[in-house]
């Protein structure tokens, strides 16, 4: 019995590794392939870069939302700091060109310092709590960004911002370029994360999610695995930022207003919450619905806002969301909690 | 003086703010669940006032009154839509639907309204009700209120007292009372928990919509989007005020008013950051005591 299991075990995971690989491959080809055949090659794999970008903040925000069970719904406030970190770095203190590699983790490391700092005073709170001073948060900053002209330009944004160079290869501001670059940090980033879920970190997380006093008591320090989740998330939150920036090369605190918010946080929701490939599946989904939907743009957001509305009724946890965990709207139940950790790690 | 009539100021404004509070506590204390559709419904319930003013012409209590119906009506749907379902289910999960919900209706309104500012009706235009007045070298100072604003302050004060005795006097405010104390046993009591709900959230966004309509006289412009801040503060007040609290989300909608406003006058070219002082001040509220400042019992959420 054992035994068959394990054989099972060992398939399922040659049949996942194998489609990672054509995944893998897929992807890297996909924009050759579509500069040679599509007519309007920039405008697709614009498009493609843009579900990068979203998948990023969508994945970032998932590691607070999903694993943790924080609710954060302030995340554009920690995409801002991240793109307007990278954006100030290389107009203002010249990190451009090559140098804009070491300002791409310095957005990360600084918007992780933001995360910790919001983090502190919601280690007390819970709930709706936490999620009103995220909200404040992104509003304050968003309002600091637009207010102080000396530093951040003010409601004009930064503009300019110099081109990133690949290895003194330096005609890099081409779409494809910039997806190659992009994908390079997707994979990073959710290697990273998947990563973390399953260990012994991510294990903590998971079980405060489901139970943060029965974690405590077994020895888990929820607040400190609390504030390194959010300042995980919003690490990776900063370093998409920062790459958005040198991809549009302008940036405005409009960028970012809590609507930019509530958009991932509907990618994640719609995906499923909880789950890795969840928010890559909401960010792919909802991007391609917004560009499939771009002849009514006036009703784009009238129909995402039915989209979240439909999903929480008809499936709560989000399409790729297990249904024994608290996201799903069930209580656990005894034999359900023991899957849990497993099932929650989406690949594990 | 300038530091007295800002006082004034924030006051009248906290004021509207405790009225969009007070809704927010109420639809907080019998749904038992959190919203963020009611910045829309305060938008929706100043569009109404401003199509019921090109209508009817400019009446501005019949138009209070149409702010409410309007805004109760939304409600119905809201609830059906965003509550009814989700009652016993995680809080979350509604809570993502009437996030929803708000992008639905905003988006909507946008559609429907257009983008741009509109302005209400001036009502009591340049009248003043002066308090007190001095003369510092040679320079006339004034400490007054506009006769809006002492209109909006006796229309919130005439709402608050009108639902105190409301809640308090009257069997459907028992019963509102009841469901918002505990679901369970005022069912048992052979209250139609069903109903009642239906009613507060109601008559909550009803506040709302009014607090609304005397957001838009108060800033003379309405436009879509005014909901998202309105919402936020509302909320901001409730939460400081110790949730499903009326008195005290009452009190956290004044002090939200003055703390923006004394903001502005004692920091510098500070207006741009009128918000930042709201927001800062509830995250301090809110690490000062995690339940809110007046809570009587410990937060359900």
């Amino acid at each position: 019995m054992k035994l068959t299991n394990k054989i099972k075990a060992s398939h399922a995971r040659d049949y996942r590794s194998v489609l990672f690989v054509l995944a893998a491959a897929a992807l890297i080809v996909a924009p050759i392939i579509i500069d040679a055949t599509v007519h309007k090659s920039s405008y697709v794999i614009d498009i493609m870069v843009r579900i990068l970008f979203y998948v990023i903040f969508a994945s970032s925000l998932n590691v607070i939302n999903g694993y943790s069970g924080q609710f954060n719904i302030g995340h554009a406030g920690f995409m801002l700091i991240g793109s307007y970190t990278g954006a100030l770095l290389s107009t203002k203190l010249g990190m451009g060109g090559v140098w804009y590699w070491v300002a791409i983790p310095i957005s990360g490391i600084f918007t992780a310092i933001a995360g910790f700092l919001v983090s502190l005073p919601t280690l007390k709170l819970r709930g709706i709590y936490l999620a009103i001073v995220t909200l404040g948060f992104s509003e304050i900053i968003r309002l600091i960004a637009m207010n102080w002209t000396a530093v951040t330009n003010g409601p004009m944004g930064v503009k300019n911002i110099p081109k990133i160079w690949l290895f003194g290869l330096r005609k890099t501001s081409s779409p494809m370029v910039i997806y190659y670059i992009v994908l390079v940090f997707v994979v990073l980033c959710l290697y990273s994360t998947y990563k973390i879920i399953n260990s012994r970190v991510g294990r903590a997380w998971m079980s405060i999610r489901e139970d943060s006093t029965a974690s405590q008591s077994l020895g888990i320090n929820v607040n400190r695995y609390k504030a390194f989740n959010f300042m995980l998330g919003a690490f990776w939150a900063g370093v998409g930022g920062a790459l958005m920036a040198i991809y549009y090369r302008f940036i405005s605190a409009d960028m970012f207003v809590l609507d930019e918010g509530f958009n991932v946080l509907a990618m994640v929701i719609l995906g499923g919450q909880g789950t890795l490939v969840g928010p890559v599946l909401g960010a792919v989904i909802v991007n391609l619905i917004t560009e499939f939907f771009r002849f009514a743009d006036e009703y784009r957001l009238v129909l995402y806002g039915l989209l979240i509305i439909l999903t929480m009724w008809l499936r709560p946890q989000g399409l790729a969301g297990a249904t024994n965990t608290v996201l799903a709207g069930q209580a656990i139940t005894q034999d359900s909690s023991k899957k849990t950790a497993v099932d929650d790690g989406a690949d594990a | 003086m300038y530091v007295l009539q800002q006082l004034v100021n924030g006051i009248c404004q906290g004021s509207i703010y405790a009225l969009m509070a007070i809704g927010y506590a109420l639809i907080f204390g019998v749904v038992g669940l959190v919203t963020f559709t009611y910045g829309e419904i305060i938008m929706l319930g100043a569009f109404s006032a401003f199509y019921y003013f090109i209508v009817f012409g400019d009446n501005l209590i019949l138009s209070l009154l149409c702010g409410f119906v309007v805004a109760g009506l939304v409600g119905i749907v809201v609830h059906k839509v965003c509550y009814q379902r989700f009652l016993d289910a995680p809080r979350y999960i509604s809570l993502i639907a009437t996030i929803g919900m708000s992008m639905f209706i905003k988006n909507l309104a946008i559609i429907v309204f257009g983008s741009t500012m509109k302005g209400l009706p001036l009502f009591f235009e340049g009248q003043n009700l002066v308090i007190a007045e001095r003369t510092i070298d040679g320079v006339r100072q004034q400490l007054s209120l506009t006769y809006l604003q002492v209109v909006v302050i006796v229309t919130v004060v005439v709402l608050s007292i009108a639902l105190t005795l409301f809640l308090n006097k009257t069997r459907i405010g028992m019963r509102l009372r009841a469901v918002s104390q505990d679901r369970k046993a005022a069912a048992l009591v052979g209250v139609n928990v069903k109903n009642t709900t239906l009613l507060g959230n109601c008559i909550g966004c009803g506040f709302g919509g009014i607090a609304g309509i005397l957001l838009g006289l108060y800033y003379n412009s309405i436009i879509p989007t005014m909901g998202g801040v309105a919402g936020l503060k509302a909320f901001s007040a409730v939460v400081i005020g110790g949730l499903s609290n009326i008195a005290g989300a009452a009190i956290g909608g004044i002090s939200i008013g003055i703390v923006e406003n004394l903001g502005i006058a004692f920091i510098p070219n500070g207006s741009g950051y009128r918000d930042v002082y709201a927001f800062l001040f509830l995250i301090i509220a809110l690490v000062i005591k995690p339940e809110g400042l007046f809570s009587r019992r410990t937060g359900t959420v």
